[in-house]
């Protein structure tokens, strides 16, 4: 997307904007008031699953490496989490730095041997890592096995010890999860915003687009590949600690659940792969709709049957053979009679 | 002893990975389009067969091939729908759409047939020598058996197609240049419908044989879309013969790690096993690039 843009489209970007700050500020209040806390829920899917989106578009999108696995550093986070407020005694809010640095760690050690492997080969390792991590995680005792990791309830009195041990109860539970996630979102954007127009930006995009190329230009390919996929690896250790948190337990078939991958890369489609936005706007569209399809057809006569994921997924098909190359491709800022340009460019397609 | 049995389980299992996997091989290995549905065609498959059997009362060994018939339309036609138009994008739309399709396929299933399992019982595969075959003192599944004889034979036939007739020469050409290919005048959508189809036709049948001696429900296909896609990394893209090889290892190592670690592992071990062999041969076994 070319970040030159007319006067007419700055403004109407700022209003966009504003507008939806405002709307995410205020989203969960009237639910809060009205004590339908089920869709403050699905604003807080939404959030975090747009973050995870923004993770993986790095490795995925701008670095262009199939990640078929990155939900294992979803798991990580939780359990790393978990762990440490466990075992260790952390405050939660310390609990986040280090789930983030020990999943980073271990995503640089286990990324590194594999970026030698191109395309397909590299995505059939990234998912071993995590049938690998899978059954480990099942079986291993110290961490609950399958039975689970549960964090200890602290039961705190007062919203403010509330907040420091992490651990809002009763009525503003959902309420102060959401604006965890809301703020979690927001920074996992400003950073990955950021990192678009830095030099490490550039050259995960110039690996995506001529690997070769970029190594004869004295990139070491395979250590921004790393690089890359540890971004995606700490911004989803800290998803998946807010996740521990929200739950407070840590199951492996929920932690390790392949939907933590699924959902944030068919959003980044939905929405262009590699645009900044792009797993915003497929969140906005896919978390509703499921949740949405799943209230109105899941119930009834053939309830459990999966007729709402038929229709669902027979939506995403028509989705992807629409429009193959994102929503966010289509010529929106002509429509908003943003850029005159881009009218003139090309008379030819119907809006 | 033990180990013997161990490793002759093995490679039975094994063939019958290798027949899952081998539609996968087209599709994905040959053509270079992802499928995340394989084993929901798989699972359909073993539906089609359930349904015959227990409606019309046919055994599974005659429904074979007009379910691979029907299973070839089925692929050919989720080209032409769906994936011609989904090509236009980036790969990872295909991700995005095949995991639409297996939804749709997964839980169209479940609507019909409820998740609760399912079960062929007395096919003349099952029953064939009485169900077991004793050589020495080791232990066959006769219909293991009889499924991995089968999934040889399409092995070979596949072979045949690929590397010696003209229409197997056609479709290599468009998997390594599409314009080049369409230039010496072969019809690209052409070449892709019938990978499509035959990668589809090879998944409905080996659901078919898979489901004499298998649990059928909805959520089958997933775990052997997984270990399909792995092996056919391991065997190399687009090696037939690394394929066959590839599933053979893989139901090796599973057998043979069951002997000493609890079953939650063999699928981690093979995984592994992948990732090490990735060290040394980032091609896979057979691959050419």
């Amino acid at each position: 997307m070319s970040t030159r843009r007319t006067p007419r489209g700055r403004r109407w970007g700022g209003l966009l904007g504003l507008a939806g700050v405002i709307i995410a500020v205020g989203y969960p209040l009237p639910f809060q008031w009205s004590g339908v806390i089920y869709f403050q829920t699905v604003g807080f899917l939404v959030l975090l699953y747009s973050a995870l989106g923004i993770a993986w578009n790095i490795i995925g999108g701008w670095c262009g490496q199939f990640d078929f696995g990155p939900m294992v550093f979803f798991g990580t986070g939780a359990y790393a989490m978990g762990a440490a407020v466990k075992f260790l005694g952390f405050n939660p809010w310390a609990g986040f730095a280090a789930a983030m640095l020990f999943t980073v760690a271990f995503s640089a050690l286990v990324t590194f041997p594999i970026t030698r492997l191109r395309d397909h080969y590299f995505a059939i390792a990234t998912n071993a890592i995590w049938l690998i991590a899978l059954p480990i995680a099942t079986n291993w005792d110290l961490i609950g096995g399958s039975q689970g990791l549960f964090i200890p309830l602290g039961r705190p009195e007062g919203l403010l010890a509330q907040l420091a041990s992490l651990q809002p109860n009763g009525r503003i539970k959902e309420l102060a999860f959401y604006y965890l996630v809301l703020a979690y979102f927001a920074l996992v954007l400003l950073i990955a915003g950021r990192l678009e127009h830095t030099k490490l930006g550039y050259c995960f995009k110039a690996i995506r687009d001529d690997e070769e190329g970029a190594q004869s230009l004295g990139i070491h390919t395979r250590v921004y590949k790393v690089i890359a996929r540890c971004f995606t690896a700490g911004i989803y250790a800290v998803g998946g600690a807010i996740f521990g948190m929200w739950a407070l337990s840590v199951f492996p078939d929920q932690v390790f659940d392949i939907n933590w991958g699924i959902v944030p890369t068919i959003a980044v489609v939905l929405g262009g792969i590699g645009r900044l936005w792009g797993p915003v706007v497929g969140c906005l569209i896919l978390v509703p709709l499921s949740q949405l399809i799943s209230t109105y057809l899941g119930t009834g006569p053939l309830a459990g049957r999966g007729i709402d994921l038929v229709v669902y997924g027979l939506l995403i098909m028509i989705v992807a053979a629409a429009r193959p190359q994102g929503l966010l491709s289509l010529p929106w800022r002509r429509w908003l009679g943003g850029d005159p340009t881009a009218r003139a460019a090309s008379p030819a397609e119907p809006p | 002893m033990q180990l013997a049995q161990a490793v002759l389980s093995g490679i039975q299992i094994g063939l019958i990975y290798a027949l899952v996997a081998v539609g996968l091989t087209i599709i994905w290995g040959l053509m270079g389009m992802i499928n995340f549905a394989h084993g929901e065609l798989m699972m359909w498959g073993m539906f089609a067969a359930w349904s015959l059997a227990y409606f019309l009362k046919l055994d599974p060994i005659v429904t074979l091939v007009p379910i691979g018939l029907a299973a070839y339309l089925v692929g050919a036609a989720i080209y032409r729908l769906l994936m011609a138009r989904v090509q236009r994008g980036e790969i990872f739309t295909q991700i995005f759409a095949t995991f639409g399709l297996l939804l749709f396929m997964q839980n169209l299933a479940n609507a019909a047939f409820t998740s609760d399992y399912h079960f062929l019982s007395n096919t003349f595969l099952a029953t064939l020598f009485g169900g077991r075959l004793r050589v020495g003192q080791m232990v066959f599944g006769a219909p293991q058996l009889a499924g991995g004889v089968i999934a040889l034979i399409c092995f070979l036939l596949l072979y045949l197609l690929i590397e010696r007739t003209e229409m197997g020469l056609a479709l290599r050409a468009t998997s390594e240049d599409p314009e080049a290919a369409a230039l010496m005048g072969i019809n690209a959508t052409r070449m892709y419908t019938l990978a499509w189809g035959i990668g589809a036709a090879l998944a409905a049948v080996s659901g078919v044989i898979v489901a004499n001696f298998f649990a059928i429900f909805p959520q089958v296909g997933l775990p052997f879309t997984l270990l399909a896609y792995a092996t056919v990394a391991l065997g190399g893209f687009g090696s037939i013969p690394g394929t066959l090889l590839a599933a053979v290892l893989v139901g090796v190592i599973e057998t043979v790690t069951a002997l000493f670690l609890p079953p939650a592992f063999k699928d981690a071990f093979v995984f592994a096993s992948y990732l090490f062999l990735g060290l040394f041969r980032p091609q896979g076994l057979f691959g050419r690039f």
